[in-house]
């Protein structure tokens, strides 16, 4: 009988095999959309980083001639009640959001990749222990816990926020990281090589790292797009940086009771922040597509 | 064609494709059969050879979507080829049901199995809700379900794979079909349970009148239970016959390979069984050959080259696609 | 499944607490003397002696946390120094209009989520499949303050539609009428974010769900295409929308406040930026405090109904 059994599942290997042939993995491409997408990323964080050297106005500089003016060759995007260039204030405004989602998914990485990764690859008590930690933490709103630091750890400063919604973020990325590591943890390769006596340093950074950074990045990049929501909505509540540092949440917010009369005011800091988060989430969800992590779901 | 009221089943060079990324992928290329009226029919070949392909598409059963059928299917003198879902609904589960491979997945998870009974009764029949759910423990009963009231009311979880092949049999034979479509039963089981579905399944094919299709991969199985045996590889039929033609007086090399795989209860226990070598084609770069030739002992250039298409053997109903067969038992012995 | 159940609550428990200490250390964040803070502009001797009774100020952090607690568990979550009200019954008049908008904006997201997304899965790819795909993913990446701004801006104000985005709050009681027209902006802006993440999650698992065997067995009973569709991949899949949901709640938060505070509508929310304006911070903790629990309790029954929909995930 053994034999037998020994008989079915060669074949069944060789079905897998065949199989193998025939479905190939669905890659899809990742497109042309996607690289524009990095393109307009880039241009956004360039701006940021060097809006200072760039011929860009102060976004501070009133221009008395120019109050409340519709986009023109002066202003292209327009100034608002005390004659600030909208576009100034734009490219300075792409500062607060860039640095607060770059800034937290840091600490959040920084803190829950680690920890993820370590947990699900030793199991264990170590594992048991953290996990529970994190999912009572998860359990906790981290929106509201946000709000509340924030409202009672004053004043508020950028240094803060990042600090907060950074430490906020820390079980959701353990969460992400440690069901990936999980998956890829007990497939045959990584078995092999702990049975061949590698290092764990190793197979942590050889095997298991470059697996894992496909849906680490591709959830890095919706995480950013998620914080810079988040400080988008704290700026508009008034949590965030104080005026007159722009910030897109507060461009939009300060001026949207002019809305009708002087559309451009609330048009150019939205279009840029959805743009911005439009690209995170595409460029993200590519990559999840193209290296087809399905097990993994965020 | 013409209706020959005995027949059941009238299969006409029916092929399936699918149509995948990588190509078209032919898992079913050109099969004709018929089946005769409270007949049970073997169909063996190893993992791979499209046999539930087969069994799904003679159903019209087939995925919705990147799928070529061509042929003719008749069923009961309906043909299932090319006519719309809505068409061949009407056919399904009153006229043809099928036995599905594996019970671990062919239940739905979150659906008391009464319910998964019921439904078919409500829908198909028009039962009311009390009787169909009186029909529906009768059938819990007549599968050998113990305390069927009871377990009418279980998720499929709650059932080992056994129970679970009998609920999925008590819900094919629910509107008493004409046709059962057994796809490997019991491949998902035990040794021992294997035997109770297979032999429940000859009972109730005796108290409903059906015709069957027993498909399977082990020869041991449909040695006994089928009056006839078709035997595939990569999608084509390459022999064909009684069980006992098939059994005593095969032609194809490949067949007599399949025979010397299958374990057999006259062995003495750790007896070596015979592996067939190499491994079934890739569909998706068959030769213009005989797809078996890579694997064959026997096989010559022309093997290679051309495919055998099948040929009547002496014995009627004998048919096989081989260039180069095996000695008929029958012409040595006369010789 | 009652050996889970316990389980469950004894992690709600814990939860909870771990909720309380988090509420209940906030004061501590305040910068200098908290006393004074606090109290603001309503500090005086007498009022200096009832917050120290209050919170227990000089007593170990202990302590305080044991006083604190006792008051909570007797409904006392204080009286605001600034307003001169009870914490408690200022959230019991804010607290059914956040739940009305969340019912509302629920309702509206699975009343479009849950056909679209079963319009989409039986035509993988196909043109309203695309359609939609665009349409969701481009909405995912409108913040819900955007939303508001514009839906105010076009309904309001372009459109002209009356009453809509204008009409100042009313209970349900007074005027159930008038009371839907202040509250239809908010719920239908709350309602596209929830509509984003529940028509993509149920699109791909309905999509998972499809290629099951038991799908193609239900199919070979001659059961209706319409059938198949809600009663044999609706049920599976909608495990993974209620827990979409479950988690979608507390995202839903920050939208949540946005939109009250900017058609001032007096919910949780809207009381909550008030009173961080107005440093009310005894207020800000208590509503701190029941948002957090109110939305582990949400997720707590939202597991629970997985629980009911899908018999095995108690067993396992
Ligand atoms: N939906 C599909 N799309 C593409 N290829 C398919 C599909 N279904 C089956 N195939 C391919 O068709 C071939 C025949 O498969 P089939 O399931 O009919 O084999 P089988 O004889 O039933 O094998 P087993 O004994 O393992 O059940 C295989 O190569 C398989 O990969
Ligand atoms: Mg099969």
């Amino acid at each position: 009988m053994s034999e037998f059994i020994r008989e079915t599942e060669l074949s069944q290997e060789a079905l897998l095999e065949a199989s193998m042939v025939e479905r190939p993995e669905k890659n899809e491409p990742l497109g042309p959309l996607f690289w524009i997408c990095v393109g307009w990323l880039a241009l956004n964080i360039i701006g940021a980083i060097f809006a200072n050297v760039l011929p860009v106005q102060s976004p501070l500089n009133q221009d008395y001639n120019f109050v409340n003016s519709a986009p023109s060759l002066h202003h292209i995007f327009g100034t608002d009640d005390l004659g600030r260039d909208i576009f100034a204030r734009v490219v300075y405004g792409s500062r607060v959001s860039i640095a607060v989602g770059v800034g937290a998914m840091v600490i959040g990485f920084g803190i829950g990749a680690p920890l993820g990764m370590l947990a699900a690859y030793r199991r264990g008590r170590f594992d048991t222990f953290v996990t529970t930690v994190m999912y009572v933490l998860l359990a906790f709103p981290a929106i509201i816990a946000v709000i509340a630091v924030l409202s009672f750890w004053t004043p508020r400063s950028m240094f803060k926020i990042i600090l907060v919604i950074g430490f906020a973020s820390v079980p959701l990325v353990y969460r992400v990281i440690r069901t990936a590591t999980l998956a890829i943890a007990t497939k045959d390769y990584v078995i092999a090589a702990k049975v061949q006596g590698a290092t764990d340093r190793r197979i942590l950074m050889k095997e298991l790292l470059p697996n894992i950074a496909p849906i680490g990045i591709s959830f890095l990049l919706i995480g950013i797009a998620t914080v810079v929501t988040l400080e988008g909505a704290l700026a508009f509540l008034g949590l965030s940086v104080n005026p007159p540092t722009p910030s897109w949440g507060n461009m939009i917010n300060e001026s949207r009771t002019v809305l009708a009369e002087n559309p451009w005011l609330v048009l150019f800091p939205s279009l840029a922040l959805c743009l911005f988060l439009l690209c995170l989430n595409f460029i993200g969800d590519r990559m999840r597509s193209h290296y087809d992590v399905t097990e993994v779901k965020l | 064609m013409s209706t020959n009221p005995d027949k059941l089943l009238v299969v006409n060079n029916l092929a399936t494709t699918f149509n995948t990324s990588a190509g078209p992928l032919p898992a079913v290329g050109g099969v004709s059969f018929d089946l005769n009226k409270n007949e049970t029919l073997g169909i063996v070949g190893e993992s791979g050879s499209g046999k539930t392909v087969l069994a799904r598409t003679v159903m019209g059963l087939q995925p919705r979507t990147n799928v070529t059928v061509t042929g003719s299917v008749l069923l009961n003198g309906h043909e299932m080829v090319g006519v719309s879902e809505d068409e061949k609904r009407k056919y399904w589960g009153t006229e043809v049901a099928m036995v599905f491979q594996d019970p671990m997945t062919s239940l739905n998870p979150v659906m008391r199995i009464g319910k998964q009974i019921d439904e078919t009764l409500r829908v198909r029949l028009g039962m009311s809700k009390n009787d169909a759910k009186a029909k529906a423990i009768e059938l819990l009963e007549l599968v050998g379900i113990p305390s069927p009231s009871q377990r009418y009311s279980a998720f499929p979880g709650q059932l080992s794979g056994g129970m679970r092949q009998r609920v999925v049999i008590a819900t094919a034979l629910a509107c008493s079909p004409k046709l059962l479509m057994a796809d490997e039963p019991t491949t998902g089981l035990d040794v021992t349970i294997q035997a109770q579905i297979l032999n429940l399944l000859e009972d109730l094919k005796e108290q409903f009148q059906m015709s069957v299709v027993l498909i399977t991969h082990d020869l041991g199985v449909v040695a006994t239970r089928t009056s006839r045996i078709i035997v595939m590889y990569a999608g084509r039929i390459v022999e064909m016959g009684t069980t006992r033609e098939v059994f005593t007086n095969h032609r194809m090399p490949y067949t007599r390979a399949l025979l010397e795989s299958s374990p057999k209860v006259s062995n003495p226990s750790h007896t070596r069984l015979i592996t067939i070598p190499g491994r079934p084609p890739n569909l998706l770069k068959l030769n213009q050959g005989c797809s078996f030739a890579p694997r064959c002992a026997y096989a010559t250039d022309r093997c290679h080259q051309q495919r055998p298409e099948l040929q009547i053997a002496e014995e009627p109903g004998h048919s096989f696609a081989c260039w180069n067969p095996l000695p008929s038992k029958r012409e040595a012995a006369t010789r | 499944m009652l050996k889970y159940v316990i389980r469950r609550l004894v992690m709600l428990i814990g939860i909870i607490f771990v909720i309380s200490v988090g509420s209940f250390y906030l004061i501590h964040l305040l910068p200098g003397d908290p006393a004074a803070v606090i109290l603001g502009t309503g500090d005086s001797p007498s009022n200096r002696l009832k917050l120290y009774k209050l919170l227990g100020l000089n007593k170990s952090i202990f302590d305080q946390y044991f006083i604190w607690i006792s008051n909570i568990v007797r409904g006392n979550l204080g009286i605001s120094f600034i307003s001169q009200t009870s914490v408690a019954s200022t959230i019991r008049a804010a607290l059914p209009i956040d739940l009305e908008i969340m019912g509302l904006s629920q309702i509206l997201a699975f009343a479009l989520a849950i056909p679209l997304a079963m319009r989409s899965a039986r035509k993988p790819d196909g043109l309203i499949d695309r359609l939609l795909g665009a349409t969701s993913f481009t909405l995912l990446s409108i913040p819900p303050f955007i939303i508001i701004v514009l839906l105010v801006l076009f309904v309001s104000i372009k459109l002209g539609v009356p009453n809509i985005g204008v009409a100042s709050y009313v209970s349900f009681g007074t005027n159930w009428i008038v009371n839907l027209e202040s509250l239809a902006l908010p719920a239908f802006t709350l309602a596209i974010g929830s509509f984003v993440v529940y028509y993509r999650v149920l699109r791909s698992d309905m999509i998972a769900t499809l290629q099951e065997e038991f799908i193609t067995m239900a199919r070979s009973k001659g059961i209706s295409q319409r059938r198949i569709m809600w009663r044999h991949a609706f049920r599976p899949s909608s495990v993974a929308l209620l827990g979409a949901a479950g988690v979608n709640i507390g995202g839903l938060l920050a939208g949540g406040f946005v939109v009250q505070y900017l058609l001032a509508i007096p919910g949780l929310g809207y009381t909550l930026i008030a009173a961080i304006n107005d440093s009310d911070y005894l207020l800000v903790q208590g509503i701190v405090l029941v948002v957090s629990v109110g939305v582990v309790l949400i997720n707590f029954f939202f597991d629970f109904t997985i629980n009911i929909v899908d018999p095995r995930i108690s067993r396992e």
